[in-house]
């Protein structure tokens, strides 16, 4: 159709093309103010609105999306994210609990090396007793296991308790602090041997030392091993407070495991003495020469 | 034919072309550019005369071809742009390229070998010629060239005048029917 009508008016066609062609020379020739050359000024004149246009649709087209259609999925969106949140905490939790797990277990397996000399049963701890006044725990292992009676429960911060009952596949600890509990104890730095007795409250207080002895906050306590249950030279805890009493120093000790969390334990199968450590060594002298200053020391807790 | 001749209109049936000798078409152009460009040294009478628009107007007329027309003042004009020395090329370009198509046009329907259909035809398309350039200025170049003054009407006159006079001269380069 167009060729056809080109051919028809094919002079006209030509003077059109032929004139075209001219002004386009000029075009190039031409610099208008500016220096521009006509040909680039009419280019961007005529391509100026158009790229006008279109940035205008585009922003318009854009704000519209972005204003709208696109905050349409916006409260699902937030949704999805707050329950991505949520799960991310959730998890991030149980990193947490599992890296407190595996470093307790570390502190476990780390001691029970230190130890080797030592038979030792990991247990967990599975629950407590419905007492209050009563300092009890469960843990899950038990005579399937050769827990017996009397064997120490400890930490690697130190002691815990000793075994009072013993079912199938779990036991019954009786912890330090309970008022039927009793520990043979005895001063780090001056070997003086005392009872360390629960009271019923978290603290524990130490018995049978005499107003003499002088004893301060932060004197660390360890096992006498005369009960027969804890090995020697095991942590008890640390002196918080004393006075004078009558006729014996009223001392509270604050237990260096921590009772009120416990989570894992060590129950010792044999009443077997720990090798001392070498740091341990070079303080031992004094502990030899230090004569026990307590009478009625070594006993274990009243009997069941 | 006798009573459309005197009325100075023809049918297309009767156009009647003339031939030239060979190389007469291309001489006279270069000539007339010659000259035009020679004539400007000697001051203002040869400005009244445009040599190569007469020459554009004569072979258009005489071929009565729209095409070669078109063409051919589309040569002279460039080449007359190329000769000055501050026209953009393309200026005259234009303004005799519109020149050759429509003499040609016109050629084919209207009697052009009298004098007075020839000094009109001249007067005419000498103002068509100065309207084209003067848009074209306006357009391209952002300059006022005015389309009519009586400077431009006197111009008109003697080129008609001096065309006329060229035309019965050119006439002699036509080969014989």
């Amino acid at each position: 159709m167009s060729y056809t009508l080109i051919s028809r008016h094919r002079p006209l066609s030509l003077l059109a093309a032929l004139i075209l062609a001219q002004v386009l020379l000029l075009a190039f020739q031409i610099k208008r103010e500016n220096n521009v050359r006509l040909v680039r000024y009419w280019t961007v004149q005529a391509l100026t609105p158009v790229e006008r246009i279109g940035t205008w649709s585009f922003s318009k087209v854009g704000g519209v999306w972005s204003g709208y259609i696109g905050l349409r999925n916006a409260r699902n969106e937030n949704a999805q994210l707050k329950k991505d949140l949520d799960d991310l905490r959730m998890r991030n939790r149980e990193l947490e609990s599992e890296a407190a797990e595996g470093q307790r277990l570390a502190n476990l397996l780390n001691f029970r090396n230190a130890h080797q000399e030592a038979s030792m049963l990991a247990a967990e701890v599975i629950g407590a007793s419905a007492d209050p006044t009563s300092h009890t725990l469960f843990i899950n292992r038990g005579e399937r296991d050769h827990v017996r009676r009397n064997m120490a429960v400890i930490t690697p911060e130190g002691i815990v308790g000793k075994i009072v009952e013993v079912f199938p596949i779990s036991s019954q600890v009786l912890l330090i602090n309970d008022k039927d509990s009793g520990v043979g104890a005895l001063f780090a730095a001056t070997r003086t041997h005392g009872v360390v007795k629960g009271s019923g409250d978290p603290n524990v207080r130490m018995d049978y030392i005499v107003n003499d002895e002088k004893v301060q906050a932060g004197d660390k306590i360890l096992t006498s091993g005369e009960d027969h249950i804890f090995p020697k030279d095991m942590p008890i805890g640390t002196v918080e407070s004393a006075k004078q009493g009558n006729p014996f120093q009223v001392i509270w000790i604050q237990p260096a495991a921590r009772l009120d969390r416990l989570e894992d334990v060590l129950v010792l199968l044999t009443q077997q003495e720990f090798a001392p450590k070498k740091n341990e060594q070079a303080s031992a002298p004094n502990a030899a020469a230090t004569a026990p200053a307590a009478t009625g020391a070594a006993t274990s807790s009243s009997p069941n | 034919m006798d009573t459309m001749l005197s009325t100075g209109v023809r049918s297309e049936s009767n156009i009647e072309v003339h031939k030239y000798y060979s190389g007469a078409v291309p001489l006279v152009c270069f000539l007339a550019l010659v000259l035009q460009a020679f004539l400007h040294k000697y001051g203002r009478f040869a400005e009244l005369v445009d040599l190569p628009l007469l020459v554009t107007i004569y072979f258009g007329v005489s071929r009565r071809n729209p095409v070669s027309g078109m063409f051919l003042g589309a040569a002279i004009g460039i080449a007359q742009d190329a000769l000055s020395h501050d026209n953009p090329i393309g200026m005259y370009g234009i303004a005799k390229t519109c020149v050759g198509y429509l003499a040609s046009s016109v050629g084919a329907r209207i009697d052009t070998e009298h004098p007075i259909s020839r000094f009109g035809l001249i007067f005419i398309l000498f103002h068509f010629h100065q309207v084209v350039l003067a848009v074209t200025e306006r357009v391209l170049l952002a300059h006022s060239m005015p389309m009519f003054t009586l400077r431009l009407l006197l111009d008109s006159f003697v080129t008609a005048g001096v065309g006329v006079a060229l035309f019965a001269a050119l006439d002699k380069l036509r080969r014989p029917q």
